[in-house]
């Protein structure tokens, strides 16, 4: 199995557009942190202006992140009021509770948002450039074997078929996380040469006490949590190309699937089977950011529906690639 | 002789047409048997269905004893194939498509790549790009592929496509030597008669997916002359009465005679007052007797194609 890996890797790399879209990842999440320090440079400009006439800038600036986290602590304990809420997340809005108390008691201020550790907390913006450089190598990888013609020979070999198609699978996966590492790589090369690091902390709630959270532990959470969207979509990729052997179809489905994904769980956000559609888990960091399409679904359970639809994909991939009598 | 591959009752139907028929055909070691039919006849459905591309309806390959159905590895391990036009991975170079295939099966040592390349003169090209090769190169390096694991069983599907004269005879002669000294089974399916003709030790026929004919090109097929005499009508019914089975052929006759038999012959038709302008050994062709066997038809076609 390590050898039919070790064949995929080296035709993979052996494709001049392999080696583009490892520059365009480069290049794209180097745009991105980019942009932002510009935006960031606009927007320091501007306040610059604004506090030169108030005169003292720093007291601005204290009563600024003041008077956004008093208005927070009030969102949040208006949301406690709500006696629906599951006993998960009352624990967790109790959690930030504490940590928006202990900020106004203490004088902690929270990261800024252009700070160098914000940068590194959430690398989530490489996943959507990973994912589409993914989709097109999983498209490719079982397709391309029949439209060049090479299917003939590759399975005329003493190997079972679905070993070499596990061995495809593999090679994309790991195709998709050496493209995560690569653009996690720049953007913290980036975070670290364009952004300074900020005055303010990262607290967390343990359960018991108010404790300065790791930055690189939420970093790598993040960094994993945002693979899953990369893995199901080419995964499900990788089952179009191989049951329909047309790479355009698998790349045109999946990217419709991602950007269509968001509109449709909206559509049916307020029914029971938003649920249990594919589009509402793909995006497992909502969990961390709060921003939660769907009520009442929580990280174990998006996982659960995440792996059902992948073995659906897969077995699907697996029986047709098995049982294909090869003619072309 | 013990065969080395063995097609028991091989059938395949798609769609519900039935393609291949109840198909029993076994090679030997050391033979080339060639493998002919019109087109459409199965030969390339037969042929995909002995190398794992087609899963059979009913029936079973087996090969040196292994039923692919059971154990398609091992049954496979001892197959080398040459499916129609080898496509290789055109983006690495000739090494590099011969090191994966190698990977692909067990014990291909790196000195064996080597020496597989030096047998098909592909030394001084090998590391470049299989893009920048001829259709010629591509074949050698496809025979390349197929020899890598030494198999006991070459299969090769219009394995001639596309080589010049010189680059056939030079595949031909390598093949006999393998079949000759390595043991090797080889089945050749063409379109080329001429070809299988120099080629083959054995030929199957097939015809709407069913074996019509199995022979052995060594069998004596009866020695046959090409006479032109006239007065026609005159000779036939001379060589008629000597108990010769005469055939018109173009503007003479066909006759099944025995060398020996030509001086009385030819001495007969003169008494007669015969004109004789021509008395030569006549070679029926495979094309003859293929055509014969299939009903014609479908030769031009095929030939064509």
């Amino acid at each position: 199995m390590l050898k039919l890996l070790q064949n995929e890797w080296m035709k993979l790399w052996h494709k001049k557009g392999t080696w583009v879209m490892v520059a365009l990842l480069v290049v794209i999440t180097a745009g991105m942190m980019g942009l932002t320090k510009w935006i960031d440079t606009q927007r320091t400009d501007s306040m610059n202006q604004v506090g030169n006439a108030s005169v003292a800038v720093s007291v601005g600036e204290q009563t600024d992140w003041k008077a956004s986290v008093e208005g927070e602590l009030a969102g949040v304990r208006a949301q406690l009021e709500d006696t629906s809420l599951t006993k998960s997340e009352r624990k967790e809005l109790e959690g930030e509770e504490k940590v928006l108390d202990y900020r106004l008691a203490n004088s902690i201020e929270p990261l800024d948002q252009f700070s160098r550790e914000a940068m590194v907390m959430d690398p989530s913006g490489i996943s959507g450039t990973v994912l589409l450089l993914a989709v097109i190598v999983a498209a490719g990888i079982v397709a391309a074997e029949f439209s060049q013609g090479t299917v003939k020979m590759l399975l005329t070999r003493p190997v079972k078929r679905w070993k070499i198609l596990t061995s495809k699978f593999m090679a994309v996966n790991l195709f998709g996380i050496l493209l995560m590492l690569i653009g996690y790589i720049v953007l913290v090369a980036l975070a670290f040469i364009l952004f300074k690091s900020g005055d303010g902390q990262y607290l967390v709630w343990n359960g018991k006490e108010v404790v300065e959270g790791s930055i690189w532990g939420k970093s790598f959470y993040m960094l994993l949590l945002s693979f899953g969207s990369v893995f199901v979509t080419s995964a499900f990729a990788f089952t179009i190309g191989s049951v329909f052997r047309s790479s355009s179809l698998a790349i045109g489905l999946s990217l419709f699937i991602y950007f269509m994904g968001s509109t449709v769980t909206m559509l049916l956000s307020r029914y029971e089977v938003a649920k249990y559609i594919l589009f509402t888990h793909m995006d497992l960091t909502q969990y961390e950011t709060g921003y939660q399409m769907v009520e009442g679904i929580s990280l174990p359970f998006s996982l659960a529906v995440l792996a059902v639809y992948v073995i659906v994909f897969l077995v699907i991939s697996y029986t047709t690639f098995v049982q294909r009598d090869v003619k072309a | 002789m013990k065969p080395i591959v063995e097609l028991k009752n091989l059938s395949k139907s798609i769609g519900g047409k039935l393609l291949i028929d109840n198909l029993n055909l076994s090679l030997y070691p050391g033979q080339i048997t060639g493998f002919l039919g019109p087109n459409g006849a199965g030969k390339t459905t037969t042929i995909r269905m002995m190398v794992g591309l087609m899963k059979p309806s009913g029936g079973d390959v087996i090969i040196d004893g292994v039923s692919l159905r059971d154990n398609f590895e091992e049954g496979m391990s001892k197959v080398g194939v040459i499916v129609e036009n080898p496509e290789m991975y055109k983006y690495m170079t000739g090494y590099k498509n011969l090191l994966h295939f190698a990977r692909m099966h067990k014990g291909v040592t790196k000195e064996r790549i080597d020496e597989v390349v030096r047998q098909v003169g592909m030394q001084n090209r090998i590391h470049e790009k299989v893009g920048t090769y001829s259709l010629g190169m591509r074949q050698r390096l496809g025979l390349a592929q197929a020899l890598l694991h030494r198999p006991k069983f070459l299969i090769l599907d219009e394995p001639t496509n596309g080589l010049d004269p010189a680059g056939i005879r030079e595949f031909r002669t390598y093949l006999r030597r393998i079949a000759e000294t390595e043991g090797v089974s080889v089945f050749v399916s063409s379109h080329m008669l001429s070809e299988i003709e120099l080629m083959c030790d054995r030929i199957a026929v097939i015809q709407n997916g069913k074996l019509i004919d199995i022979r052995e090109m060594s069998e004596t097929q009866g020695s046959f002359y090409y006479v032109e005499a006239t007065p026609g009508e005159r000779v036939e019914k001379l060589l008629a009465a000597q108990d010769f089975t005469v055939e018109r052929f173009k503007g003479g006759f066909i006759v099944n005679a025995e060398q020996a038999q030509i001086p009385g012959l030819v001495r007969s038709m003169i008494a007669e007052g015969a004109e004789v302008f021509a008395v030569q050994p006549h070679k029926r062709t495979l094309e003859d007797e293929f055509l014969e066997m299939t009903g014609g038809g479908q030769i031009a076609e095929t030939l064509t194609k």
